[in-house]
């Protein structure tokens, strides 16, 4: 089977020209081991730094003829969905062979004409911004492999712009604060972003409907932001849904707080297959510091921010909206690269060149699948909610948990292990209460009893003494166990073991007076077990304690 | 009465007991504070018996009005004692350790029985009162039923009788009205001049000796752990009773040190069973309808066996291991083929540790004695709340002899019998093999939804010859 891959910018686009390219030397390589022949279209790589030579070098062929190159081919990878070649005076949804396959970004829901286009050519159209988020699918989520790269250049460009340093510093000239950085959403490329801005030494918080994302947010170091109001906005497949007017009036009234505060907004915000949410007013950005940066991921799809134009640098009241739509093609050689890889686990996922099949029992295969047959099989038959009601907590943790895995790269720590620690300090403190109260009742009792048994106060006397130490070596007792390793605890009972025999003493202060009476012999006898007790016991510990080591 | 009240001019003799008492009571609490750690632990054991010394030779040396005979006699029981003491400690198998500890228990509580009736028979120089015959009557109480329920203890360990509880019925009402029996017995006793109420310090000694005997007798072999760190603290607090009957101080605090030691141990053990302190106490809780309420969810589902083939592959190819021991590698003397695996393991670069569970075994921290055995060192023998979070980067989890810690249906299946006990969450690690010598259910009788889980592989064998087997294909 033949791949096609194909230039994705021309001289006469309009800016911004696409720097990706839907296959690298490196998934190349990967391609010809799935049994397909590639060629690739002469300067395909050139704006993400992969020369022609690079390609040959990987085992693809570079096609002279590109009209051929596009008929030839079983399969043509891309990056943006077809378009206009002017430069060949044809559509790319003509120039494939009828019934080929096309993989790349499509945006069904936008692209309408296209789809029937498509679907009247006979194509099988998979769009890789329809693959499901679903954890097996996670390599092929090209979605998120673009946002992380994203969410990472957004906070580059806005450095790029920023009056000062993200980091504090104190210099000799005087004190430098830290950059503060509010980041809208956490998926992907929010969770991108913080991680970003966090390692250029900014204060980082983020805002999320999801109240399940806290814990990632929290992880990376950045603070939660929250509205007094309770409604959790997960919407499955790693997208939050849309809010209630009430929730959105304490979010917007948290934002206009924030507004005064921050230096740097990064709005993430997304709602799958409509226009993105508007959440950054222009009072809110003129409530911002002159110098301030609002960079808007979300412009390709209208925007968060109410000033924001797409791809351009606009100056509202002095702080600068950036509306790029190119983010993730401003590093074009890891975006063309992860891209890529996504493509190749799709292409592998679909049985490779041999085993070859659009196979719609396939999740993922049938998701992302837009036209085939002369059909057009989008939107795709719902799937069983992946958030069941039962446990809306756990399961939406693992919702997000794609989003994380591809954003942030430092490992969410398990809080399995934090849940035990916090449950050993609340025992220890738990264990004291108690104690003090059975000690208490003790003394209480001990002391009515003995008052009414008629023991005169001299005896009384000496009892409250002794009931005193008692209570004492206790309470040192406890403190002193508590701080045993549950390593030695078999050593910790044969030391007590041992020094329990300190009933020698008992036995010994009743060895007086002649043997042949019973009280001397006891006592005799008393002091043989208590003995074999102190012997027998430290002993045995040091023999315990000398085969522990390191 | 060695010290009357009377005696208000202390002489030089009595104040050098006095500091040598006050400073065996330090060194007793150092000893223990040694325990914190591996690093301090065998100076703590020093200070131990440096405290212990120091206490006899105060006593023998400024004791009291000791004559030739008996201080001979005296001196012969110490030695003789003590060299009991030293050979059982040498020949002791670190597996009997349990039964060990068990039947030392017990010679406390004898010795505390005997100082009792000392102490009534022979009253000194002046008469006793009632409070010093209650506190006589006191030691000889929890003196007898720590002798006795140590036998038990003792008996069951070993496996000379059957470690399945006795349920007597009405057993509850039997020991509530034995308890009743002695405590009444108080009464006369204390009020009775001389020793003429002998009779009833014997018949309360009878009672109390079986009421020992019927509380353990009550408990099964899994709950052993709590039951021996129970007797544990009842053997400290009959010396501390000791001190209150003998007005001596230094029992008073060795006594409280050792009993809340023990209570504090078992408070572990119940939190790691998820059980109430109190129902060990009341005893006869090992056999009680549980607080899940039922008898949990049937497993259902097929084990998948493997062989040592298979495993030895699935370890050669692991990066992460983590083994998990019970009480079946301490039945089959397992450690030393599992440090000989852990020793090829970590030579191949493999991350290899151990999880311990607190009740894992048959006395707290047996399992780490074990393999301290075994020369593992114990930086890689992690506790319950150390590893946990680690399990889901696990490749292999090697359970070698332990159901009960390792049943998931403790965190998902209410009805569970241990629903609520903390467990080790071996099943979120990628491969799970578990080594066990029969299909049975473990000591608490659930059945364990772990060993039908897909990712899991069953390898019924004996610990030991399993164990000697993969190393032997390991190293081949």
């Amino acid at each position: 089977m033949r791949i096609a891959v194909v230039r994705e910018a021309l001289a006469t686009d309009p800016l911004p020209l696409e720097t990706r390219v839907a296959a690298t030397p490196d998934s190349i390589k990967r391609l010809k081991a799935l049994g397909f022949e590639i060629s690739v279209e002469s300067g395909a790589g050139e704006a993400a730094n992969f020369p022609d030579s690079l390609y040959v070098e990987a085992g693809a062929t570079i096609a002279a003829d590109a009209r051929a190159n596009y008929a030839d081919a079983d399969v043509l990878l891309k990056v943006r969905p077809l378009r206009q070649r002017e430069d060949l005076d044809a559509h790319e949804v003509d120039l494939v062979r009828s019934g080929a396959t096309v993989l790349g970004f499509f945006y069904p829901g936008r692209n309408t004409d296209l789809l029937e286009r498509a679907r009247a050519r006979n194509l099988t159209v998979i769009a890789m911004e329809c693959v499901p988020r679903i954890s097996r699918a996670q390599k092929m989520d090209a979605l998120s492999s673009q946002a992380n790269i994203a969410g990472y250049r957004a906070v580059l460009e806005a450095a790029n712009r920023f009056g000062s340093f993200f980091t504090g510093q104190m210099t000799a000239a005087g004190k430098v604060p830290p950059a503060k950085v509010l980041v809208i959403g956490a998926g992907v490329a929010g969770l991108a972003a913080l991680g970003t801005a966090k390692g250029l030494g900014a204060i980082i918080r983020s805002f999320d409907t999801r109240a399940a994302v806290r814990e990632q947010i929290e992880s990376m170091g950045g603070e939660f932001l929250e509205v007094t109001y309770k409604e959790d906005g997960d919407g499955g497949g790693g997208y939050a849904k849309e809010m209630s007017p009430a929730f959105l009036e304490a979010e917007y009234a948290l934002f206009r707080a924030q507004a005064k505060e921050v230096d740097i907004v990064i709005t993430t915000a997304l709602i799958p297959g409509k226009p993105a949410p508007k959440l950054w007013f222009k009072d809110m950005v003129e409530l911002m510091k002159p110098g301030s940066i609002v960079v808007d991921m979300a412009a390709e799809s209208g925007g968060n921010c109410e000033v924001t134009v797409a791809n351009e640098v606009v100056v509202h009241n002095g702080v600068i909206v950036l509306g790029f739509t190119d983010l993730a093609g401003r590093l074009p050689t890891t975006a063309s690269n992860l891209y890529g890889q996504n493509l190749v686990h799709l292409l592998t996922d679909m049985g490779g060149a041999k085993g070859w099949k659009v196979d719609f029992d396939d999740e993922v295969v049938r998701g992302a699948t837009v036209t085939h047959d002369g059909q057009i099989t989008w939107p795709p038959p719902a799937r069983p909610a992946a958030v069941p009601a039962a446990a809306p907590a756990a399961k939406a943790v693992v919702a997000a948990a794609p989003v994380a895995a591809v954003a942030a790269p430092a490992p969410v720590k398990s809080s399995g292990h934090g849940h035990g620690k916090v449950a050993r300090e609340h025992l220890g403190s738990a264990r004291t209460a108690p104690l003090t109260w059975v000690s208490m009742a003790i003394l209480v009792v001990a002391y009515l009893g003995l008052s009414t048994a008629g023991t005169d106060v001299q005896g009384l006397h000496h009892f409250a003494q002794q009931l005193t130490i008692f209570v004492l070596s206790c309470f040192v007792g406890v403190q002193v166990i508590w701080s045993v390793t549950p390593a030695l605890h078999t050593p910790l009972m044969s030391v007590t073991n041992a020094i329990s025999g300190i009933i020698v003493v008992g036995g010994m202060l009743h060895m007086h007076g002649d043997l042949s009476k019973p009280a001397p012999l006891l006592a005799l006898l008393a002091v043989l077990f208590a003995t074999i007790n102190i012997g027998g016991g430290f002993l045995v510990t040091r023999r315990m304690l000398r085969m522990f080591h390191k | 009465m060695p010290t009357s009240p009377e005696v208000f001019l202390p002489n030089a003799m009595d104040v050098f007991k006095t500091l040598a008492w006050v400073i065996a009571g330090v060194l007793f609490i150092s000893s223990l504070r040694g325990l914190a750690s591996q690093e301090t632990a065998r100076r703590g054991n020093g200070y131990g018996i440096v405290g212990m010394v120091l206490a006899i030779v105060a006593m023998l040396v400024a004791g009291s009005d000791h004559e030739v005979s008996t201080l001979s006699f005296l001196i012969g029981a110490l030695a003789i004692g003590a060299t009991i003491g030293v050979v059982m400690a040498q020949r002791v198998a670190m597996t009997a350790m349990p039964e060990m500890v068990a039947v030392l228990h017990s010679f406390v509580g004898l010795a505390a029985v005997l100082v009792g009736y000392a102490a009534y028979l022979e009253p000194g120089h002046a008469g006793i009162d009632a409070a010093e015959r209650v506190e006589i009557w006191l030691d000889v109480l929890i003196g007898a039923i720590t002798f006795t329920g140590s036998i038990v203890a003792f008996l069951k360990l070993r496996g000379s009788v059957s470690g399945k509880p006795l349920l007597l019925p009405g057993r509850h009402l039997a020991n509530l009205l034995m308890f009743t029996a002695s405590l009444g017995m108080v009464v006369p006793f204390a009020t009775m001049a001389g020793t003429e109420a002998l009779p009833f310090l014997l018949g309360m000694t009878v009672l109390a000796c079986i009421l020992g005997l019927h509380l353990v007798a009550a408990i099964g072999g899994a709950d052993m752990p709590v039951v021996v760190s129970m007797l544990n603290s009842y053997s400290g607090w009959t010396a501390a009773a000791a001190g209150f009957m003998l007005n001596n101080n230094l029992l008073i605090i060795t006594g409280a040190l050792v009993g809340s030691s023990g209570a504090i141990l078992s408070t572990i053990m119940c939190r790691a069973m998820n059980r109430s302190i109190w129902s060990v106490i009341f005893g006869g809780f090992g056999a009680d309808v549980p607080a899940g309420g039922g008898n949990g969810a049937k497993v259902e589902g097929d084990m998948t066996e493997t062989t040592i083939d298979e495993l030895t592959e699935e370890l050669r190819n692991a990066k992460e291991v983590i083994i998990v021991p019970g009480f079946g590698m301490a039945a089959a003397r397992a450690q030393h083929a599992v440090r000989q695996l852990v020793d090829i393991l970590r030579k191949r670069g493999v991350n290899t540790r151990f999880a311990i569970h607190p009740v894992a075994g048959r006395l707290p921290g047996h399992m780490n004695v074990l393999l301290a055995e075994a020369s593992v060192p114990y930086d890689i023998v992690m506790e319950m709340d150390e590893i946990n979070g680690d399990f889901p980067n696990t490749d292999v989890v090697f359970v070698v002899g332990a159901n009960d810690i390792v049943n998931p249906a403790a965190q998902t299946d209410n009805t569970s019998p241990i629903y609520g006990m903390p467990v080790l969450e071996v099943w979120k690690a990628k491969r799970v093999v578990v080594l066990k010598r029969s299909r049975g259910a473990g000591y608490a009788g659930v059945d364990n939804p772990l060993f039908v889980s897909p990712t899991t592989r069953m390898l019924f064998k004996d610990a030991k010859a399993g164990m000697e087997e993969l190393v032997a294909k390991l190293m081949a």
